[in-house]
């Protein structure tokens, strides 16, 4: 291998990306969608619009519903409306908790006799439906316990630590998840994009027909790419926990170190994307639908993989973007580091793809037209 | 002779579907340039990809003492080999600079960067005129000076084999010429081989030895001389002939059988004439019916005065005046980036016109909206333009026929008839891309001439279309000018074609230099043997 | 005038038919890619996995544990020891962990109050404050107090909370922006790549029908391609109830469809490549469809982006969608819906527009 060659194409690929403003892909783009999703997706359920209808003006209703004012989970709002008026709400979408107090409730609770609460919950986004119907319930039933006689009670009581993400920050559980994204889709891109664009332009004559190695091309091609996006390691870093203030609570070198192979597995991903593509629309398009699916659903981004059904969890065992996750969740929000024996073999599971990723381009890329 | 340097025993080169080149074999000495013609799509470029190991192959080639029959093979001596395939700029980087490329390439074949080099770069850089362009990007350089500097990349690591894929198509007559005085003096410095495959018999005389292809297939070789004087026999002063036996063309007629006509002397096209003709593949004479319409045509279609554009500092066409006749063929003639294409542009409304006046069909252009109802009356062919490739011709056809509002009956009709006339008819239910460059471009010329308009704006549209379809292409325009009397602008970078226009017009830097016919120009250069001399005593004339 | 116009249409839907990659490409977005969607993310807590440590030795910590099965629990796993326990939630192999401690069940039998430990891995934050929930409520069952208060919970439009109903529809309309912009923008910058513009621009017509024309094309491809995918990814596969009026669904998607044509004119107007195109449409659309509420209900985003998913057009089609699929809004109450699409449609069609006619 001929340094002085790879340094000289090498030098080529960076004027290029400079002066055609890739580069502005290459840094806006996983910033703009750590941001747009680490604001974007959110879970937990604040400020549910709330409609109660009090038909008992009692002393006790009036209890009930100061639990759901001072509730951050409910904009709560007592309306003199009829059923059907707060039902039409609802299809509206102005509505989306409904509450209904029936008459003679303080009546019937001090005479000890059963009487039922009406809720309305819109379940049209069903994660949210089903969160806020939980809420309620908790609420009620917390009154309901005060209410109630000490010694009559026979409970058992949890007592919930929530370990690694104690206030159940969605960005903790969404951000790092979001670094296992980016840094599989995009190196891949860039570096399916430097060699299909010499391909389409008729460029990669002035490979086929020198005496450069192909060892040297791809070095050449692909550690551009590799630098490129290493400054994005640091960058997305610095968005988790600065922007999104996510402890961090591991290894930053286990981070930056997994996060380089990782870059690395991409890397090997878009190589086999130029192989089989010709045009940069095709390569991009491409890269995008073979990364997004399991960068996201089999990440354990948005499911844990503990969680999952027997074939996901065999299919989430197939794409790298798991074994990285786990190590990036566990710097960030665990910190166990190296000390896991299952970050160790992660790590190298990691290392085998990249490794194994890019002998396979390596070895099905020819130096010859097609 | 000396003994063979290079030596190709039966290489054929297959596609997925297709066989590129199909046996073929040929010997090059040191120092031989050996020139490959041939129409589009004959196998050339498979076979020098072949040669240059950037393409899988069956058979043998063997280089100085070296033999491959792979690519992988042939890496060892890629050193030594410079491949320059077609496509203008093809292989140029649009955002580096000049030096930035003879840097890469310099570097990217690791070649030593001592004194001696350096002198040899500025040496390609003179030669190629580039020397004081080295800080513009590939992207700004005019299509000449794009092949120029290919060239001299191609040569920047003096290889000793040379294979050049129609440097010279779409390239203008003086640039062409700079780059034959490029390739003859490294040819004698470096003893280097040469392939090169070419468009224009002119430049193909100057080979030592040419190789005709055909159909995938090498099917003579020998001189230049050799060659011609092989169909001497079969070429006639324009006759008429029985149609299924003989070729017209506007110069020439071609007969294996003796025809009562005086002999004329072949020029290397009238090979191919005899080949189409040995293998029954005579194209159908061309004949164009009288127009439909009964729109007279005005006596000046056009008239321009002091028509100027510019690109920020850059002035493109620099107060151009002309004036172009209805009944006439205007040849609109220039070197890459003399401002040719920018006035079409310019008349056609493409490009506003920063200054001077112009008038069209009679009527003062000023705005878009004078142009609207202009633009029924005007034909239009790029060389770029080969119709969408999504649609079959016919659906092509149709589609401008109702743009153009034909009523349905009447385009079918003229659709018909453009087909039969104009020899299309089998391909009117192909997709043009599936189709060959010239059968193309009578489409192209066929849409454009749908609406019966009154001008016809054609520019380059003979740019690397093989012989016989360029001859037929100006047969056709003859015709149209004969019976329809509509008047044509065209633009060329083949000086034989010149010929054929009623009046010349030569652009340079933006101005105008020339405004003649040919045959006044001819009185006034009565030394020069053709016009491509013509045109180059003028360009080099006043620097 | 009609006939010119519906050439210039029937060229392009020729056109498309004819790039068989892109006919591909989009049968793909509008029906694979929504049932991978509608199937693939699942956000409901289910299959949650749960390891215990007993220490209590009794009956009641086995009868709680009977009471974690399908479809919310897996069955739980037995740990020895609290250290191995808290090993297998580090790495992440069981979600919840539950510890009753030696007095567990002494303290149940003898006084009725127990505490049990729960130790929740939080990196899933959703699925693990679900899973929670889910405990308590096995909790006061088995607890089998009889509280005075009743409470019926009517979760309505979609009862059993089938996250596939609404996510297939959400990314029915993603794809639906994405889709518009790719294809109308690549109708005009195709005619640039192939260099057919210039022959565009001689045609004897007003470059207003042409552009009005092309988009149109787009529009029916689109709209083909809405219908196609909810009867056969909507009704076939995930037999998505409808509520309210089909024909409201699919008169809105038609208005969308010029809605997101309009911003593909503007991607047109200002890219001269195909690659330019693809890069310009994910930086405009990311934010447009993360404006939506696609992804996320509109009203847990903070307060400042909720104004500014006002001006997101995409937010009125989805919400205006929802209504007429699962609330089953009425005509009548629609109107919000079809006026912030059309309002916002007009506007950014116009732009686009203008912006592509001065290239004209």
């Amino acid at each position: 291998m001929k340094l002085g060659v790879v340094r000289a194409y090498m030098l080529k690929e960076i004027k290029e990306m400079l002066r055609s403003k890739m580069i502005v892909l290459v840094y806006l783009l996983p910033t703009m969608i750590v941001i747009l999703f680490g604001y974007g997706i959110r879970l937990e359920v604040t400020h549910a619009r709330t409609v109660i209808l009090d038909h008992d003006q009692s002393r006790l209703s009036r209890d009930l519903i100061g639990h759901f004012r001072h509730s951050k989970y409910f904009d709560t709002r007592v309306m003199n409306i009829t059923e059907q008026q707060a039902l039409h709400r609802i299809k509206q979408a102005k509505t989306e908790i409904l509450i209904i107090i029936p008459e003679g409730f303080e009546k019937r609770l001090i005479q000890g006799v059963g009487t039922e609460i009406g809720v309305f919950v819109d379940g049209a986004f069903p994660i949210r439906g089903e969160t806020m119907a939980n809420y309620v319930e908790g609420v009620i039933f917390d009154a309901a316990r005060r209410l109630m006689p000490p010694k009559e009670a026979k409970l058992i009581t949890l007592d919930n630590r929530n370990l690694f993400n104690q206030a159940m920050r969605d960005e903790n559980a969404i951000v790092p998840g979001l670094i296992g994204l980016i840094l599989l889709v995009a190196p891949a891109i860039l570096s399916a994009l430097l060699i299909v664009k010499e391909k389409e332009e008729g460029t990669i004559f002035n490979f086929y027909s020198s005496p450069i190695k192909k060892s040297e091309f791809l070095l050449a091609k692909l550690f551009p790419a590799f630098v490129l996006h290493s400054v994005n390691i640091f960058l997305l870093f610095l968005w988790a926990t600065w922007l999104f203030e996510v402890p961090f609570r591991g290894s930053f070198t286990l981070y930056w170190f997994a996060s380089e192979i990782y870059v690395l597995i991409s890397l090997g991903v878009g190589l086999l994307v130029s192989i089989i593509t010709s045009t940069q629309i095709v390569a991009t398009v491409l890269t995008i639908i073979i990364t997004i699916i399991p960068g996201f659903l089999y990440s354990g981004m948005l499911m844990p993989i503990s969680a999952m059904s027997a074939e996901s969890v065999i299919e989430a065992h197939i794409y790298p973007v798991m074994y990285f996750n786990h190590i990036v969740y566990d710097t960030f929000l665990v910190g166990q580091g190296l000390a896991s024996p299952k970050n160790q073999l992660y790590l190298a599971i990691l290392l085998a793809y990249a490794v194994g990723l890019i002998l396979l381009g390596s070895f099905l890329m020819k130096k010859e037209l097609r | 002779m000396s003994a063979p340097l290079l030596d190709v025993q039966n290489v054929t080169v297959r596609y997925k579907e297709t066989v590129g080149i199909r046996d073929a074999s040929l010997r090059a000495g040191e120092g031989e340039i050996l020139g490959f013609i041939g129409a589009d799509g004959a196998g050339k470029s498979s076979l020098m990809h072949a040669i240059a190991g950037v393409i899988r192959f069956e058979g043998m080639i063997r280089f100085r003492d070296r033999t491959f029959r792979s690519p992988r093979q042939a890496e060892a001596l890629k050193p030594a080999i410079g491949l320059m395939p077609q496509g203008i700029g093809l292989v140029l980087y649009r955002n580096l600079t000049v030096a930035e490329h003879l840097d890469f390439f310099a570097e990217i074949r690791n070649l030593k960067q001592d004194a001696a080099f350096r002198a040899y770069r500025q040496k390609l850089l003179e030669m190629a005129g580039l020397a004081r362009f080295t800080d513009r990007a590939a992207g700004h350089l005019s299509g000449g000076m794009m092949q120029k500097l290919s060239l001299i990349c191609t040569l920047l690591h003096r290889p000793k084999l040379l294979l050049l894929d129609e440097p010279t198509t779409g390239v203008d007559p003086l640039s062409r010429l700079e780059l034959w005085e490029i390739l003859q003096q490294i040819r004698r410095e470096e003893g280097t081989t040469a392939l090169i495959s070419t468009a224009y018999m002119q430049e193909a005389a100057r080979m030592d030895r040419l190789l005709l292809f055909d159909g995938g297939r090498i099917i003579a070789q020998g001189r230049a001389e050799e060659l011609t004087r092989s169909v001497r026999d079969y070429c006639y002063e324009p006759t008429d002939c029985p149609e299924s036996r003989c070729i017209r063309t506007l110069d020439t007629t071609y007969s294996l059988e003796p025809l009562p006509a005086p002999k004329k002397e072949p020029g290397l096209e009238a090979l191919f004439f005899v080949e189409a003709i040995r293998r029954g593949k005579i194209p159908p004479a061309i004949e164009v019916s009288p127009r439909e319409s009964a729109e007279p045509i005005p006596p000046v279609v056009m008239e321009a005065r002091g028509l100027t554009k510019r690109f920020g500092d850059f002035i493109a066409d620099d107060h151009i005046d002309m004036r172009l006749a209805g009944g006439e063929i205007l040849g609109l003639l220039g070197a890459n980036g003399a401002g040719k294409t920018t006035f079409i542009k310019m008349l056609l409304g493409l490009y506003p016109i920063d200054e001077g006046e112009l008038t069209l069909l009679g009527r003062p252009i000023r705005s878009a909206a004078d142009r609207r109802e202009l633009k029924a009356r005007i034909g239009y062919v790029s060389q770029h333009f080969a119709l969408y490739k999504d649609m079959t011709v016919l659906e092509n056809l149709r589609y401008f026929a109702s743009i153009h509002r034909i009523p349905q009956a009447r385009a079918r009709e003229r659709i018909r008839r453009y087909a039969e006339e104009l020899g299309f008819a089998p391909y009117l239910h192909a997709l043009p891309g599936d189709l060959p460059l010239g059968i193309n471009q009578r489409f192209s010329l066929a849409a454009a001439l749908l609406h019966e308009p009154v001008v016809l704006f054609l520019d380059e549209p003979t740019s690397g279309v093989d012989a016989i379809a360029r001859a037929q292409f100006w047969q056709l325009l003859q015709k149209l000018k004969e019976r329809w009397g509509i008047a044509i602008l065209i633009t060329t970078h083949y000086m034989s074609e010149a010929e054929y226009c009623d009046r010349v017009v030569l652009l340079k830097q933006g101005k105008k230099i020339a405004d003649d016919t040919v045959e006044n120009l001819h009185r006034r250069f009565p030394e020069a043997k053709s016009f491509e001399e013509i045109f180059l005593r003028f360009y080099k004339e006043d620097g | 005038m009609m006939r010119t116009f519906l050439s210039l249409v029937n060229k392009e839907i020729l056109g498309f038919l004819r790039a068989w990659g892109l006919v591909a490409v989009v049968l793909y977005a509008f029906t694979l890619d929504i049932y991978i969607a509608g199937k693939g993310i699942e956000l409901q807590a289910k299959n949650v996995s749960v390891g215990y440590v007993d220490e209590s030795g009794g009956v009641v910590s086995l009868k709680i544990l009977e009471r974690l099965h399908a479809p919310q629990f897996k069955p739980p796993v037995r740990f020895l020891s609290q250290k191995e326990l808290d090993r297998a939630l580090r790495n992440r192999e069981i979600m919840v962990g539950l510890l009753f401690d030696n007095d567990f069940s002494r303290d149940y039998e003898r006084s009725g109050h127990a505490r049990l430990n729960v130790l929740l891995d939080a990196t899933a934050a959703a699925q693990s404050f679900q899973a929670l929930q889910y405990l308590q409520h096995i909790l006061l069952d088995f607890s089998e107090i009889h509280f005075p208060v009743g409470l019926k919970i009517h979760k309505l439009f979609n009862p059993n909370a089938t996250t596939s109903w609404f996510m297939s529809l959400a990314e029915l309309l993603s794809m639906m922006t994405l889709l518009g912009v790719i294809l109308t923008a690549a109708v005009f910058v195709r005619e640039k790549e192939n260099g057919t513009w210039d022959m565009m621009l001689l045609m004897p017509v007003d470059p207003r029908l042409i552009i009005l024309a092309k988009s149109f094309s787009q529009v029916l491809i689109l709209s083909l391609g809405i219908v196609i995918a909810t009867g056969l990814i909507l009704f076939g596969a995930f037999d998505v109830p409808i509520h309210g009026s089909i024909w409201a669904f699919f008169l809105l998607s038609f208005f969308y469809a010029f809605t997101s044509a309009g911003i593909g004119l503007f991607v047109a107007a200002v890219s001269r490549s195909m690659m330019e195109v693809a890069q310009l449409a994910i930086f405009i659309m990311m934010p447009l469809i993360f404006l939506s509420g696609a992804w996320t209900p509109i009203h847990a985003m903070a307060p400042w982006l909720q104004k500014l998913s006002l001006i997101s057009p995409l937010r009125y089609y989805i919400e205006g969608s929802e209504s007429i699929f699962f609330r089953g809004t009425a005509w009548g109450d629609l109107w919000p819906y079809f006026a912030g699409v059309i309002g916002l449609g007009a506007l950014v069609y116009l732009y686009g527009f203008r912006r592509i006619g001065r290239l004209f």
